[in-house]
Order: C-alpha cells, then structure tokens, then sequence
C-alpha cells in the first residue's frame, strides 16, 4: 500500500499534463527533445510561456554583438557555466534573474517599450494593466498559462528571423516578421543545451518531460524591483491578448482540462484506494486482473502451503529482534486463520477486514508457548530455539518458475507479519554503491512516520542483473558476516542485545537487524553462489492445477468471463501454473471478446515472462518424457508437436549447448530405456558425435548461427531414450577431469623433456613418445635379464646391461623415486609390506599408458634393483656434470686439457680402484655407451680451430682416460677438496657469525661505579 | 662518588683507538679447541671495496668479507685501564675505591661499523686447481 501511493499520486498529476500536452501539440508543435525526465514542479512553472523578453533579448544581445549571423552562433556556442549553474539553482525564481543576469551588452538594450515593439506590432493595444491584474496570479504558484498560439507563431518567426539577421538588422525588431511555415530549425535561442546558448537562459520543461533551455531578455526587465509582478503579467500577457486561430484563449482551454482531469484523477484515486492495493494508473481504466485479483492477505496466497508456512514462521523468528517481543509464537488469530485456510483453501475474501486489522501494526498479541501450539506450526515451531533473537539465516531467498507468486508471497507475509515492505527490483538502481545505502537505510533504521512500522526488505530478481545485481548480494553477504563476526561477544540476555545495540554505531558494517527476502527465479545463477549457502531457500513449486483453475473460475465468474474448467485447466498446464500468464491471457480474451479455446493456445498470445531455465531443468526436460495424461489419439501428434517446441525453445533459450550435450552425454546412460540391441545407445553416441563435431566445426570457423541445429540434436536424443520416470542427473564432469588430467600430463611430460640431454630431446616429441614409445620404453627400462642380486655378483654381461640401463635412464633423466603408493596399488602389491617406501619411475611415464583394464606387460623391478639403479644414476649425473664443466675448461687449449689429463692421471693413480666397475669393463663399456658423450664436446667445441678429426681423436682419448677412473675421480677430488678445506679452516680458527635482524644486546641501566669497580 | 682519572699523555696527543661494530659475533669455530688468545682474527682493510664509494673497510675473518664504514662517534669515549695502587696492601681481595686508578690510555673518536650481511668467500677447489693447473702448464 504504502509503496504504491507515489505512484498513485504521480499518476495524478500525469493526467493534467497529459491533456495539456495535446494542447501544445495541436498548437506549437514545437521542438520538444526526449531530453529531461525529471519533469520536477519547478520545471513545470516554466512549462509553457516562455518569458516574452527572451527572444527580445536575443535580438539586442545579436544586435550589440555580433554583424553576421555566423559570427552569433559563434558567440551563441559559449556557455557561461557559472551562470548557468546559478539559474538552475534558482530557477523557482525566474523573474529574479532577470534582475541578476543583466546582459553585458545592457548598453544596447532598447528602453521597455521598445523590447515590446515586435512582439506588440500586431496589436499595438497592448497595454501594461494587464499585467497588473495578473500581478496577483503571479504570486500563487501555478502552473503559468501557456502563450497563444500565435504568440508562438511569432515568436517563432522572430527566431527564425534571427537567422536572417545579416540582411535586416534592425528592421525585424520594428516590423512583424512574415508569416513562416512550421519548420523550425536549428536555432541558439531554444536549445536542448543551456551551453549552447550565450548569455542567460531559461528551463522550459513541457508537459511530457522534455526540456529546453531558451535565451532570456534582460531588456525591458531592468527594472528589477517590479519583477515579480511583471513576470506575473508577462504570463498573463496571451490571455488578453487571444486573437490566435482559437476561438477561446489557449490558457483558458488549458485550465479548464487541467481542473477537468484534477477532478477525474482525485475521484479515481479515492474510489481505487479502499478497493485495491495498488492503484494503477487511473487513465487506464480495467485494471489487470492480475493485480486486481492478487492476494490481500495470507490465507488468500495460492502459493504452496507449506511453503507460505514456511516463510512466514522464519519472519516470525524476527520478532524478537524487531519488535522488542520476547517469544513470539504464533498468535491464535493467525492459527485459527491457517486452520481455516487449509480446511477451505483459499476462498474469497471473506476474513478481508481480520487481516486488514492486523494489517494495522505490530500489534503484540497475547503469546503462546510454543509447545502449546496445536498442530501444524507448532511442531515446527518446537524444532528450533525460539530464544534465537534472530533466525539462524538472515536472508531468505524464494526461488521458482515465474507468475508462481513469490513476490506476492513475500509481501504479504511481510505485511501480515507487521512489516512496511520495501522492494528493490529490477527497474531499480542496482549499482553496489547505491543499493548499499539503501539496503541500509531499510535494514537499519526507522522510519520517523507515524507509522512506525519496521521495514522489511524484498529485493525482487536477485539474480536478474548480472554486473550491477550481484551488488545488492555482496552487500547482504557482507552484512551477514559483519554479524557472524559478532557473534562470538554475543550472549543471548537482552542487556547484551542492548548493549550491542547501542554499540552498533561504533561497528562500520553493521548487521542485519530485518528481514531481507530476496527472490530469484534461477537458484543457480553464478551470481547467487555465496547467498544461497548462507540464506534460507525455499523453492517454489507449482500449485496443483486445481488450485489454480479454481482460483481462475473464480476470478472469471467475477468478471463475468465465459470459461470452461477444463479449458482453464489446459490454460493452466500450458502456463505451467503461471498464474500472472494465466490471468493476463483470460484477460486479453476478456477484451478482444473471444473465447478460451483450448486448441488454439498456441496461436493465442500467451504472454510469458522471459525466462531462461537453468541447466539442470534443461537436462531433466530432455532427459524426461512428459506424462501424456489425457492426452487422446487425436491429440497425441498435437502434443508431441508441442513438446518439440517447448523443448526447442527451451534448450535454444539456455544457449550455451556445450554444457548442454555433455550433460545429456554423461546422464542419458543412467537411464533404464528399453534398448537390447544397444542400437539406441550407439545412435545417441552417434548424434553426440557429430553434436561435438558441429561444435568443433563452429568454434574453428567461428559461425556462430550454425549452433541453431544443435538442439534438434538434444531432440533426437530426448526423443529415443527419454523415460517417464525422473532421471537422476548429474552435474558433467568427465570432460572436466579428463581435460586437467590432460593438461597434468601433458605438462609432465614437456617438463621431462626439458630435463633430458638435448640430444635425446631434440629428436622425440611429446606426441609420438606417448604413442608410439612409451610402452617399449618402459619395457626397456625394466629389463627382465637383471638380476636382483649385489653388484659384484653380477656377470660381465649382466654389469655391461646395467651399465646400459643407467646410462639411458640418465640421457632420458628418468629415476625412481619414493611415492606413497595409492590404495589401489597396495591392492595389487600387498606383497610389499606397509612401512617400505616404494620406488617408482619418476617422471611417470607408466601412466601415459595406463588405461582402465589394461595391464602393462613390462614387469617392475625389484626394490633392491630399484635402489641400485637409483643410486648409479645419481652417481652419474653428477659424473656427467662435472664433465660437462672439464670439457668447456678442456677446450681451451691443447696444452691445458692434456695438463688436466695428466694431473688427472696421477690423482687417480693414488686413489682406491672402484668397488663397482674395474678398470677392464670400463673401457668396453665406454665405447659403446659414452659414444653420444665425445660428440656433445665436439659439438660444444665446435669453435676449436683444431681439425675436427685432430680433436675428437684427443677427445676420446680424454674422455677414455677420465672416464676410466671417473668412480675414483670423484671421490679423491672430494676427499682432496676436503682435506685443503680442513686445513684453510684450522688456518681460520675464528670465524664470524653474523646476526641478522636483531641484535643480542640486552639494554638495562648501568652504573659506572659497578663498569670500574668489581 | 668521585672517580679520579688520569691521563699521562697531553692535552692532544692522547693515542686514537677505534672501535670495530660488528653485526654478529666473531667465535672460534665449533672444531676448534684450545686458547683463543692470540689467534689472528682477520684482516681489517681500510681500503674501500669497489662496490662502496665512500672510503670504506673491509673486514675479512674466517670465510666472511664484510663491508664497513667509518662513523663519527657522537660522544667520544675513553679508554681507561684500571690499576691498583702499590700502596696499599696488594694481596687485598677487593681494592676499595681509594686504591684504584684509573689511567686513560687512549680516545675513541670514531668507530668502524660493519653492519651490512657479510660476503662469504666460498673456496672452491677445482677454482684452486686450475689457478695450480695454469703455471704447470706453462
């Protein structure tokens, strides 16, 4: 109620200038620009006259400044911000102005009579009692008379006329102007811009909202202290002087309509305010049905009844928090109200005048215990603590289909439950600057109305806007946190809720002390992720259809609207219970005088709001037959016709099909259709196929429309596996999964092809090691001739292939390395006690080629083996870098290099022979696996002027020498490395330890006498 | 009470003594065992590392090079040596005050302050050999 009086007032006022407005158009048809829509009453003073001296002014502004026309419109370009600013400010006051804003070129200003002059050629008898007579009109605040016609005309004329102004200076201003034809151009002294005109200006506002600002005359106005009395006669000036086309002045006319419509709007509103709950515009004269017939009170709501419970009973928990009331059960008014609501559904309005009682305010009724409370709330009542000063979920978010009446719900069970309603919606300003304030000012303060009714919050299609929607549910969350972070200081007594209460100014964000609903039609839309986790989520379902036609045979007999139950029962389904669709389209036919025909709803507009479903009702709908219920043979086609549509539209409306067909694709074979020959199953996949191929095909060539055909697709599935039963499906996530364990690996394994030598990594792709390698590759890593035993057991071949094996896991960097098994690997090696850390190939490469159900042939090697191998390729790497650095010393010359096998020689003379490889094997083995090591120095070498042959004969025998004792080298370079490092050390014996940070120092007073004496 | 202080040398030529500020603590390493009195702690150059451009030290002890400044004292100390008296009896466990003397053996005007995170000079042997290998060679 309360929300719908502006509207009722404004739409008061609209009427008056509605018919003003047809006045103007018949008579000025003047340039009116879709400019202002802030028609405020200020503007409104100036609607029509413009103030007679401004075109004057226009004219000896022109005449002082400039010669050409040309040159005027220079001038005319140049705003005079300061001025304008001060205008608007003080626009109230117009004939001020003119006091104030005195043109520049005052000097040329001709004396009154002669500003006069043009406009009064016409009709010289123009005299000043006019104005005088008007003076005391002036002084009401009234909306001005509009000028005559012809006055217009002229005024025109001369505007136009300045244009011409290079011809004839000065004689326009003493001569009328011919008559011109209605074309108005372009012109400076009106314009949509005030910048646009030079010197000062006026706001002219039309009735319908448009503003213009025209140039205003300091001329005959310099008088300044008679100002208001002549502002006053210069509007009445067209009402004496009416010779224009009309046979009645033009103000007259106007005033009469204004009263006119006063009159009909004041009786409008006051026969429609004790009728209805929101007043409509009064001009329209049915109102919608919709709105005529929407629920007053809560037991007249068609909503589900468990759900209106619902919603009511979590406003009642606010009770405490709102209304001060300690606990507030149910009271028996509304008790025996719901009792009888749900022994006669929902019949008319007969309790009206209870609910308008209560209606009345915060009334506290006498309190029942909650256990006292007979069936149906009180069960849920006793469920939850009603010490709880505030409910546990701050926010309750209604979501459901359209027309289901979940704002009506809202606000009647906020009125009901004593509440003033205040709705944010979609029309709204929903930026998060401004909603936040003014979520706010609703949530946390009081109106100092009479009514001091507590304000509840309804922020209506939450999750409509995405970017500027998601403002309003950041600053809900934000409130909600603020609160939870309170709540550890909080206790349940009331002295502390007062105290907190008197703090809260203190906080920056503070809590939520009312209710807010907020309603949505989509549950899971991306913007209301976070609300939903912390709000109270009701869902809407849909009434029985019975409801719902009984409710439209009702409102048809009261409108005295031909039906039949079972055309609205099909009405009904059409709709799918969306009662506003419903009542719009019987309304609709109501109008045009047809009648409800069951066949043709398709051909009848049926008026829908806009929707889109989310993803899961699309999957459910496809993967869903519907119940054919009556449907008869004859209408079977009909229907399925139907059904194809809806789906169509369904699924082309949710748009974004890739999420679409992976979710039929992962849900269509949990279904129990009838297929033994699984020809259905392979004709879906096939239909996914080339579903996915067509996707491909649209993303590659970017055509976007061919995704038109994806949902005969979704169709054709739908229309060979759907089920009657409902399907039970779930969210797509193998595409998902398979596409981060394909990136996983992919990554691995680029990774492990940067670690190889170059040499092995320049010849083998990611790609074709995966098909085509990788299996071999394991199997040579785990050859089965190694045997499990010490190494020195092992036969010459045996150390030559394990050599091999070490050697080609260091070129392709592969090792083992401890892993916590997963479970399902224990399963197979339960051999493999608990506490033994297993060793297994890093990087993985066994798992490329690990598929469901496939075993791998190539056998693991032993633990022992494992640990042997790790620990030579250890040795080797570090082997291989220390060569890798001799050899870039080595090439620098000749000299150097054999100085370095020489020193070499004679430290590894003095060393200990190998444990693992003697001296004999090693040649062998360098021959064959260390052929790719001469080459890479080569190739480092390759600037070496030395002849290539020269240099690798020198290299080899380098490298036979070095690699020879290489288990050796190491170690006696590490032990001489050592020892010289021992002996530098003892030759420092002190050393220093830097503290970084802090310092260690303990500051406390001390006395010299204790420094010098002790 | 009243401390009496006596300085030997004249009015100006009082010896300057400087005082070194480290960041850390100079100890001996943990191996090490036996009198440290006596060891050579490091060297104190007071040639300016390249990488300063004031006149700077560098302070170089065990494997650490650190990099300091020098820094005006604001109040200058002075460095006393305490002395006992011959005249009373010597074996005396605690001298009184009377018997006490304190000579000032020299003025602290300045002080060299090492405070930035030392440089460590890591030896590196195959560095040392190829610096061995080099005259061999030639």
């Amino acid at each position: 109620m309360g929300l719908s009086q502006p509207t009722g007032l404004k739409s008061c006022w609209a009427d008056p200038h509605r018919v003003a407005r047809h006045k103007t158009t018949l008579v000025g048809r003047r340039r009116q620009h879709p400019h202002s829509i802030s028609a405020t009453s200020r503007h409104r003073l100036f609607t029509f006259p413009p103030p007679p001296g401004y075109r004057c002014s226009s004219a000896t502004s022109h005449r002082g400044v400039g010669e050409s026309a040309m040159e005027m419109e220079m001038d005319m370009e140049m705003p005079d911000p300061e001025e304008l600013e001060w205008m608007e400010s003080h626009g109230l006051l117009p004939e001020e102005e003119d006091v104030y804003f005195d043109d520049p070129d005052e000097g040329f200003v001709p004396p009154p009579g002669d500003s006069d002059q043009p406009r009064d050629s016409s009709q010289p008898p123009e005299p000043a009692a006019p104005r005088a007579s008007e003076a005391s009109e002036g002084g009401l605040k009234r909306p001005p008379p509009p000028p005559p016609p012809e006055q217009e005309e002229e005024e025109r004329s001369k505007r136009r006329n300045v244009e011409r102004e290079d011809e004839d200076e000065e004689d326009w201003l003493r001569y009328p102007p011919p008559p011109a034809p209605e074309v108005v151009v372009a012109e400076k002294t009106i314009s949509r811009f005030a910048s646009e005109i030079h010197g000062d200006c006026v706001p002219v506002t039309a009735p319908n909202g448009e503003r213009v600002y025209a140039k205003l005359a300091m001329d005959g106005l310099a008088g300044g202290a008679i100002c208001g009395t002549r502002q006053g006669a210069n509007f009445s000036n067209p009402n004496l002087s009416h010779k224009g086309l009309l046979s009645e002045s033009f103000h007259s006319l106007t005033r009469r309509a204004e009263q006119e419509a006063l009159a009909k709007a004041l009786q409008e509103s006051t026969d429609s305010v004790d009728r209805e709950a929101c007043p409509v515009t009064p001009l329209v004269t049915e109102k919608l049905w919709v709105e005529k017939y929407a629920p007053n009170s809560f037991t007249e709501l068609l909503s589900d009844e468990h759900t209106n419970r619902e919603v009511l009973l979590w406003l009642k928990q606010w009770d405490s928090c709102v209304f001060g009331s300690h606990i507030r059960a149910t009271c028996d008014d509304v008790l025996s109200a719901l009792r009888r609501h749900s022994s006669n559904v929902q019949k008319n309005a007969n309790n009206k005048n209870f609910f308008s009682k209560t209606k009345g305010g915060p009334v506290d009724m006498p309190l029942n215990a909650p256990s006292s409370n007979p069936e149906g709330l009180g069960g849920s009542f006793s469920k939850r603590s009603p010490v709880d000063s505030t409910p546990e979920q701050k926010v309750l978010l209604l979501c459901g289909p359209p027309g289901l009446g979940k704002t009506t719900l809202a606000h009647v069970a906020a009125r009901h439950c004593g509440y003033h309603v205040v709705e944010i919606n979609a029309s709204d300003d929903r930026s998060a600057s401004s909603i936040e304030t003014k979520i706010l000012d609703v949530v946390q303060m009081n109106s100092i109305m009479s009514d001091s009714k507590p304000k509840c919050l309804v922020i209506d299609e939450i999750d409509g806007a995405l970017g500027d929607g998601k403002g309003a549910v950041e600053v809900i969350l934000k409130m909600i946190n603020a609160e939870k972070s309170n709540n550890f200081d909080r206790s349940t007594n009331a002295e502390e809720t007062q105290a907190r209460k008197a703090s809260r100014k203190s906080h920056r964000m503070a809590k939520l002390l009312r209710p807010v609903i907020c309603i949505c039609n989509d549950l899971y839309a991306p913007a209301l992720r976070q609300l939903r986790q912390v709000a109270k989520v009701h869902v809407f379902v849909q009434p029985t259809i019975s409801r719902v036609v009984n409710r439209l045979k009702y409102i048809c007999k009261n409108e005295g609207f031909k039906t039949s139950a079972i055309a609205l029962s099909a009405l009904a389904e059409y709709t799918e219970c969306d009662i506003r669709s419903c009542l719009n389209t019987l309304q609709f036919l109501n109008k045009k005088g047809a009648a409800l025909n069951i066949s043709s709803f398709d051909s009848q507009v049926i008026g829908q709001k806009d929707k889109s479903k989310s993803i899961l009702d699309v999957w459910k709908q496809v993967l869903q037959k519907k119940k054919l219920k009556r449907a008869g043979k004859s209408e079977s086609h009909f229907s399925k016709d139907k059904d194809t549509d809806s789906l169509f539209t369904l699924i082309s409306n949710r748009g974004d099909y890739e999420v679409t067909m992976d979710g039929i694709y992962e849900n269509f074979l949990r279904l129990s259709y009838h297929d033994p020959m699984l020809q259905k199953t392979v004709k879906c996949l096939d239909i996914l196929g080339v579903s996915d191929s067509l996707t491909q095909y649209v993303y590659r060539t970017q055509q976007m429309p061919i995704h038109a055909y994806q949902p005969p697709i979704a169709i054709t599935i739908s229309r060979m596996v759907a089920q009657v039963e409902k399907p039970n499906i779930e969210w797509p996530k193998a595409l998902q999964r398979s596409r981060t364990l394909l990136l996983e690996k992919k990554d691995t394994l680029k990774t492990w092809q940067n670690q190889m030598s170059p040499v092995v990594s320049r010849h083998m792709s990611v790609e074709s090691f995966v098909q085509d390698i990788a299996s071999p590759f394991l199997h040579i890593l785990s050859p089965l001739s190694l045997r499990p035993v010490a190494l020195n057991l092992l036969s010459e071949r045996e150390k030559d292939e394990l050599v091999q094996l070490v050697d080609t896991m260091v070129s392709y960097s592969v090792t083992y390395r401890n892993t916590k098994f997963a479970p399902q690997e224990r399963a197979n090696i339960s051999v493999v006690p608990h506490d033994v850390p297993l060793l297994s190939l890093y990087p993985p490469i066994s798992d490329v080629i690990n598929f469901k159900g496939y075993q791998s042939e190539h056998i693991d090697l032993s633990l022992a083996m494992k640990q042997v191998l790790v620990h030579e390729v250890e040795k080797q790497k570090i082997i291989k870098d220390s060569a890798g650095k001799l050899l870039n010393q080595g090439s620098d010359g000749d000299t150097r290099s054999e100085a370095l096998s020489d020193i070499r020689k004679k430290a590894v003379a003095d060393s200990i022979a190998p444990a693992l490889h003697s001296s004999k094997d090693s040649t062998k083995r360098n021959s064959t696996t260390l052929q790719m090591q001469p080459n890479s120095a080569s190739s480092l070498n390759g600037k070496d002027p030395t002849p290539a042959k020269k240099h690798s004969n020198r290299a080899t025998n380098f490298f036979d020498r070095f690699r020879k004792e290489r288990p050796a080298n190491g170690k006696t370079h590490t032990d001489a490395g050592q020892q010289r490092a021992t002996i530098q050390r003892d030759s420092r014996p002190l050393i220093f330890k830097y503290n970084e940070g802090f310092t260690n120092a303990v500051k406390r007073p001390v006395r010299v006498r204790d420094l010098l004496l002790s | 009470m009243e401390i009496r202080v006596r300085c030997g040398c004249g009015d100006s030529s009082c010896p300057e003594w400087a005082v070194v500020e480290l960041q850390g603590a100079v100890q001996p390493q943990a191996s090490f065992s036996g009198d440290i009195r006596g060891l050579h702690i490091g060297r104190l150059c007071s040639a300016p590392s390249p990488s300063s451009s004031k006149g700077g030290y560098t302070f170089t002890v065990g494997y650490h090079e650190l990099a300091g400044t020098k820094v005006t004292l604001k109040k200058p100390l002075l460095v006393l040596r305490k002395k006992k008296l011959t005249g009373g009896a010597a074996d005396q466990e605690t001298p009184t005050a009377a018997e006490v003397e304190l000579e000032v053996i020299g003025v602290i005007r300045h002080k060299i302050l090492f405070k930035d995170r030392p440089k460590a000079l890591i030896s590196k042997p195959p560095t040392k050999e190829k610096a061995a290998v080099q005259p061999a060679a030639n």
